[in-house]
């Protein structure tokens, strides 16, 4: 294949997006790679397994954001909530086709399955390959579009040039309109970054791990420098282009469903506080859609990773996803959530109720009247009945029967709120007891915590204490009978 | 009180013919109740079977929209769609109460309201298995290069998937077969599509697969295997997302 060949393709996407072929056709430089030849001939189904494989520890899989009707000439439109299209064993959602276009590396990243020092069976899919994949499992509604993310062959520039081959013959040659979420590469040529954006739905930059003293511990390649650059220049390339949507409806959009990054979570010394001002500067700072978390697996050995005997830290995770809902949704921040006194998650009790229970001072609420941020913070009731609340409560005031059709959870809510200056039953506004209760509605958790139960590590275990001891308890105790 | 009873066809063309027919009839809505399918003996009521009649049905959608606004008669629709015998009921006193309020774009607020609350359920149901289906809702290539697929959902939802399965897959003759109620949508490519009842499909022809077909399916298969990791197993959790119900028509299980 030559060079001219991609300058038609180039020149094609240029209908796509007309005001923009100021961009699209920059001159390439001369060294733009000829397509990555695939050395053996491995069937497309082992390819598949390897790839998949390699791909799967990323842990975004989303296809939301963007809302876009279907185009006449090709195939696909996109829905902002997001589809999920099945669900794998492990529980998580399959929307994306999520492959890695290459698992060879020449990076060394401790925690990773593809790192170069790793023996294990390496593939390359080749532009069609992708392209051919992609429209036959779009087509019997597999799947809600691409997730494309590569091991680095050469340098990031080309291996980032690769991908955007293989995109734009999807976009152009394949006329496909559905769901693209590409990685962007730290070190990556700017240029690729910006023609690529132009291409895709989504675009994510892994942080990898929250601090920069362990992402040189553990991925000695990559520098935190390296990786806030290009998420700088998506977010920047994402306002730009918002302003010349508004200006020209037919600009055609970058990165329109926004970006994300991702942190391991568990395999370096970080602590919760560290890990939420992080996410938090993310959000604010950097204007991410989302920041995911994902609980170290350990598929390495190496003697700077830790072990993890229990298994990956789910429970960890989920606190932590808690309050990352809490920070994009509920109007938290990280600084109301932890301190540096008490740097970690507590393990009984969801972030939102451990708030509560430290402002009970606040509590209760009456129903009727608190306003809506404040109705927000009450443990049990989520933003959708908080907005049903605001809204029902216009037209009559609400009672706990009302509260009940609208979905708050009464279990969890009953000991922060009043209705008509009445709570549903006599209550003790009072720590210990609310705590004691709380913990008495067995949370909701997306997985069982194996040996661990929540009685064992309870603090308020008062089980028998209202016995009293009986003579024979007291001389046993005396003779260190037990 | 002596009750009235309003027993139509379980369609939107009964049920909305039904509603004009209530409120031809002047008397309190208190009174009035509207059941669909066939009548059930209540004690102490006169029934009366209401013919469809596409005009008055026009006429009520017509005012709903103007009182209510298009979001709400979506969702009234999507209640409509419920495999539920209150619905109807449900629907109508919406109506009557949402009438007396100021806001009338508002009616679906007054979430207290035992008939608003019923609709927003049966609405909500419905939406979700909508959503549900976009998703899990497979196609397999036949012989003649059609796109087939077989649903068997609790509610009658095959006309709310067929725009958005129309809008992405503009260009591919697509049919989506509810097999629990014997309608078909069919959707030749290019063209809008239509729905009929499915005495008209040819049960061999949807039995031949294209060449390619079988290869997808285990390229798929293979993938949604690969695609899990080991140490986080979680079937609980996959069952929880993934009701059993929906996989019978699914390839990967």
């Amino acid at each position: 294949m030559d060079t001219n060949y991609l300058i038609e393709q180039k020149n094609i996407a240029c209908d796509l997006s007309s005001t923009n072929t100021e961009i699209l056709t920059v001159q390439h430089s001369a060294k733009m790679p000829m397509n990555h030849t695939n050395v053996d001939d491995m069937p497309i189904m082992e390819k598949l397994g390897v790839l998949t494989d390699a791909a799967k520890y990323d842990v975004a899989c989303t296809s939301s954001g963007v809302d876009r009707a279907g185009d006449k000439s090709g195939m696909g439109n996109a829905v902002a909530g997001g589809i999920c299209h099945s669900f794998s064993a492990d529980g998580r959602c399959i929307s994306l086709l999520k492959i890695l276009f290459t698992n060879e590396c020449i990076y060394d990243c401790k925690y990773c399955v593809n790192r170069i020092s790793n023996d294990v069976k390496r593939a390359s899919f080749t532009p069609d390959e992708i392209c051919t994949l992609t429209m036959e499992f779009y087509r019997r509604n597999y799947i809600e579009g691409l997730f494309l993310s590569s091991g680095i062959i050469q340098n990031p520039t080309y291996t980032m040039e690769l991908i955007y081959q293989a995109i734009l013959k999807l976009r152009t040659v394949h006329r496909f309109f559905g769901y693209i979420h590409v990685k962007a590469i730290p070190g990556a040529d700017e240029r690729i970054i910006e023609q690529l954006g132009f291409l895709v739905d989504r675009m994510s930059v892994n942080l990898e791990l929250p601090t920069s003293e362990g992402l040189k511990q553990l991925a000695p390649n990559k520098h935190r420098k390296n990786i806030l650059t290009p998420m700088r220049q998506i977010q920047t390339g994402i306002k730009v282009s918002k302003d010349e949507v508004a200006i020209y409806r037919n600009a055609s959009k970058f990165v329109p469903a926004g970006q994300s990054t991702q942190m391991i979570i568990g395999a370096t010394p970080e602590n919760d506080y560290q890990i939420m001002s992080v996410a938090e500067g993310l959000y604010q700072k950097f204007e991410l859609k989302r920041v995911f978390y994902s609980a170290f697996i350990q598929v390495n050995e190496d003697k700077e990773l830790p072990s993890l005997p229990g298994g990956p830290p789910l429970l960890r995770e989920h606190r932590l996803y808690q309050a990352d809902w809490l920070l994009r949704f509920y109007g938290f921040t990280a600084g109301e959530l932890l301190s540096e006194e008490k740097p970690n998650f507590n393990i009984l009790l969801d972030p939102k109720a451990d708030w509560a229970l430290r402002h009970l001072e606040l509590f209760p609420m009456e129903i009727n009247r608190v306003d809506y941020q404040m109705l927000l913070r009450i443990p049990g009731i989520g933003v959708k009945s908080a907005q049903r609340i605001y809204r029902a409560r216009k037209n009559t005031n609400l009672t706990f029967p009302d509260l009940k059709k609208i979905g708050v959870v009464l279990k969890r809510a009953l000991y922060f709120i009043t209705c008509n200056g009445k709570t549903m039953y006599p209550i003790q506004i009072e720590e210990n007891y609310i705590t004691r209760n709380l913990l008495d509605v067995k949370e909701k958790l997306p997985f069982d915590l194996g040996g661990v139960n929540y009685k064992q590590i309870s603090l308020f275990d008062d089980q028998n204490f209202h016995k009293n001891p009986v003579l024979q308890d007291a001389n046993q105790a005396l003779f260190g009978q037990f | 009180m002596e009750k009235m009873i309003l027993v139509c066809e379980d369609s939107l063309e009964g049920i909305f013919t039904a509603i004009y027919n209530a409120y031809e009839l002047k008397q309190n809505h208190d009174n009035i109740m509207l059941q669909v399918g066939e009548a059930q003996g209540l004690l102490f009521s006169t029934y009366k079977t209401v013919v469809s009649d596409l005009l008055k049905m026009k006429k009520v959608v017509r005012t709903i929209i103007n009182e209510f606004g298009e979001s709400n008669y979506y969702c009234f629709c999507q209640a409509l769609a419920a495999e539920d015998l209150e619905k109807a009921d449900a629907v109508y006193h919406t109506i009557v109460h949402g009438l007396k309020n100021k806001r009338k774009s508002a009616v679906m607020d007054d979430i207290t309201n035992d008939y608003v609350n019923k609709v927003f359920c049966l609405s909500r149901n419905v939406n979700n298995e909508i959503l549900h289906l976009k998703g899990f809702l497979r196609f397999k290539e036949l012989e003649n290069g059609i796109l087939f697929s077989e649903i068997g959902p609790k509610n009658n939802i095959i006309t709310f998937l067929a725009p958005h399965f129309s809008d992405r897959l503009s260009n591919e003759n697509f049919m989506i077969y509810d097999s629990i109620r014997g309608i078909i949508i069919m959707h030749p490519a290019k063209k809008q599509w239509v729905i009929t009842r499915s005495e008209l499909l040819n049960l061999d022809e949807i039995k031949k697969y294209s060449e390619t077909e079988q290869e997808y399916q285990d390229l798929f298969c293979y993938f949604c295997e690969k695609i899990a990791i080991e140490g986080r197993i979680n079937k609980k959790l996959q069952r929880q997302m993934l009701p059993l119900r929906f996989r019978e028509y699914m390839v990967e299980f």
